[in-house]
């Protein structure tokens, strides 16, 4: 079975370090990387994906050196190997126009503006995970005490087996 | 996400199940096994191969059933590679003095020689050794002058009558697949018009907001449900509704075992109460069909109803007992909110149409199976199942009890099962200690294999003990059958002896310590109820 990676995108070292802080206790099933820009996040795509692992979610910010978060995001959603993962704009600065490309050609699960606050970030990168889960993966049990147990159960359910 | 060294024991456990079921599947090939028919061999080859990839879980458990069904359809049926061209070779007797013949020492099988009728059929005669050499000289006053005898009685069709492969394939529609199948259908439903949900919060209701009310609420509506939808579905759906009560209760306090642990329990009890409550209850009835034995739905439930009560009860008990709390009341959100759309309500009739009729099984005489027919009829042409819907059926389960079925029907009529049962003198036991065995062995495979494949493995052993009568005077079938199936029910000590459980596991709020104490004593308790319930209630239920 491959690993399920998140992947935070994030120029500056400081708010990168605090994002995967945040998100530590998802570490143990879901590995987290950090990239610096788009081209690093691309070699880290390509790397998880040589490894024959998998990216569940990302979570990108928009304004930074380089080819903006959006165009990464665009570009993610048409590559199969990435079409899946669920994609998370953690921005302050996305302007409107961005903002529904985004939404529109990248098909954004979740926006998050900044500040945000570690609890409300926590949820929404749990939802999203479940919602990637439940889409991909046939074996729902491992990630009942972790993910949104009423959504995982719910959709045991609705397959009556698991 | 896991690691590699479990990658590497499940590499280790597929290699082992692989190579033992292949060694089990050729084992009877090089060994000749004294009373054992030719088709006996191949039989017990499958039979071997089957169980160990069951147990190992080498191959899905449902891929494992449609092998057994490949394998005796190309070896054991009249049409297959085996049997297709085979006819019984033959001789003339010599007739040696006025009452004696002289026979090749091959045609004789213990006391026993064996007339051919044509190629394939033969009569069995009783004979009467008189002296033994390259020909043997009998005596008997059946045989004729011109009588065609088989000059070998280990002959492959001796022994055996090579049925049709289509009485294989013939078990994925036998009337208990059809009676799952219509189970399903209306549980596949009433998921999607979430009449499931609805029904749990207007059954929950009475229980009021007393903890210990509020699990005993759990409990029963949990094994209602399970009763008619599958235990894994009701679980899933009872979790949702525990979930937001497990969110009131402290993380130190035992309640929150009590939340999780009851529901999983109460699904696996809950799947003994009716015929389409569980595949092993499939695989008894499948049996006694077999042997003409019809057990209307009705009856089942009388049957099984007081045992069901108990084990909850007791389970009930169990758990206040060993996982106390000290809280005092909660809020249930309970929204009751029917759908009442027009498929939604074609449902409801249906429902209570084919649940009804079930139950009066007596007054009408329609047998379940065909009952079931009609929400299986009814719920596609009103469209309320649809193509996708009856796609996403669990058909698998079907293919697994399909599969437990024939390679029951091969260990019956290859004389396979009379043979592994005939080697103990079983009639020197008292009845109840059989079943007792019986259920004690159940209950233990069934704690570590899947409950309908200890069914299987089992079920036809009872029965050919039974019919053949090494099991001694007063032995019934429908008591031994029902037994096994209660206890493989009842086999809940781990998580890995049920997807309910495994789903309970799962969440976090318990542990295995936790599970395996509720489990010692319904599975310990279980049986000594199941014993005396066959001793003292079901005889009257059945005459």
């Amino acid at each position: 079975m491959s690993d399920i990676y998140i992947i935070c995108v994030e120029d500056e070292a400081q708010v990168l370090d605090v994002v995967i802080r945040d998100l530590e206790q998802l570490e143990e099933f879901f590995p987290i990387e950090g990239a610096a820009s788009a081209s690093d996040a691309r070699k880290l795509i390509n790397e998880i994906k040589e490894e024959g692992n998998r990216i569940g979610l990302i979570l990108c910010d928009h304004i930074m050196p380089g080819d903006k978060g959006v165009d990464l995001l665009i570009e993610m959603q048409k590559d199969e190997f990435t079409h899946s993962t669920r994609k998370i704009l953690l921005t302050g600065q996305a302007g409107l126009d961005d903002t529904i490309q985004a939404v529109n050609k990248a098909r954004l699960n979740q926006y998050v503006s900044k500040p945000w606050k570690k609890e409300e970030l926590l949820q929404i990168v749990i939802d999203e995970l479940t919602d990637y889960v439940i889409e991909t993966e046939d074996e729902l049990l491992p990630y009942l005490s972790v993910l949104n147990q009423e959504k995982l159960q719910e959709a045991i359910r609705a397959k009556g087996f698991i | 996400m896991p690691g590699k060294s479990k990658q590497k024991s499940n590499q280790i456990k597929f290699l082992t199940g692989l190579i033992l079921g292949i060694i089990g599947f050729c084992l009877p090939l090089f060994f000749t096994f004294n009373g054992l028919s030719y088709a006996g061999h191949i039989a017990l080859g499958i039979f071997l191969m089957a169980a160990v990839f069951w147990m190992f879980e080498t191959i899905p458990i449902y891929s494992t059933s449609m092998l057994v069904i490949f394998l005796q359809v190309v070896l054991l049926s009249q049409q297959g590679v085996v049997f297709s061209d085979a006819s019984l070779p033959t001789t003339t007797a010599k007739q040696h003095t006025s009452d004696s013949w002289l026979v090749p020492a091959e045609a004789v099988d213990g006391e026993k020689i064996y007339v051919a009728n044509d190629s394939r059929n033969y009569t069995a005669i009783d004979v009467k050794i008189l002296n033994r050499a390259d020909w043997v000289e009998i005596r008997s006053n059946e045989l004729q002058s011109d009588a065609k005898i088989v000059s070998n009685a280990n002959h492959k069709l001796v022994g055996y009558k090579p049925v049709s492969f289509s009485l294989f394939f013939g078990t994925l529609a036998s009337p208990i697949i059809i009676l799952f199948l219509g189970g399903f259908m209306l549980a596949g439903a009433a998921v999607k018009y979430n009449l499931d949900k609805n029904l749990t919060s207007v059954l929950l209701k009475p229980f009021g907001t007393k903890p210990n009310f509020i699990i005993l609420g759990l409990m029963v509506v949990t094994a209602t449900l399970s009763a008619f939808m599958s235990n894994t579905a009701t679980t899933a759906m009872m979790m949702t509704v525990a979930i937001p009560i497990v969110a009131q209760v402290a993380r130190e306090d035992k309640f929150r075992i009590i939340l999780a642990l009851c529901i999983p329990i109460a699904a696996n009890i809950g799947g003994m109460a009716t015929p389409i409550g569980t595949p092993p209850n499939a695989i008894a009835i499948a049996n006694l069909g077999q042997q003409g034995i019809n057990i209307e739905f009705g009856t089942w439930v009388v049957m099984m109803l007081p045992l069901v009560i108990l084990l909850l009860l007791l389970a009930w008990f169990t758990m206040r007992f060993l996982f106390p709390t000290n809280l005092r009341e909660f809020k249930l959100s309970l929204k009751v909110d029917f759908n009442k759309s027009r498929p939604a309500i074609i449902l409801y009739l249906l429902f209570a149409a084919t649940v009804l009729l079930w139950f009066t099984e007596s007054a009408h005489g329609i047998p379940s199976s065909m009952v079931a027919f009609l929400p299986i009829a009814g719920l596609t042409v009103t469209g309320v199942m649809k193509q996708e819907d009856i796609r996403s059926l669990p058909w698998e389960v079907l293919w697994l009890v399909a599969g437990g079925i024939a390679l029951g029907i091969s260990m019956e009529n290859t004389g396979l099962a009379m043979w592994l049962v005939a080697s103990i003198s079983w009639d020197a036991l008292p009845q109840v200690v059989l079943i007792g065995v019986f259920g004690l062995v159940a209950l233990n495979l069934s704690n570590f294999l899947s409950n309908t494949v200890t069914a299987t493995l089992l079920i036809p052993l009872a029965v050919s003990m039974g019919t053949s009568g090494i099991a001694g005077e007063g032995f019934s079938l429908v008591i031994s059958s029902l037994a096994i199936a209660a206890a493989c029910n009842m086999a809940m000590l781990l998580p890995i002896s049920t997807p309910p459980n495994a789903i309970a596991m799962s969440t976090g709020f318990i542990k295995t310590p936790d599970m395996v104490k509720v489990g010692i004593v319904i599975g310990l308790i279980g049986i000594v109820a199941t014993l005396a319930l066959s001793q003292l209630y079901w005889p009257f239920i059945i005459n």
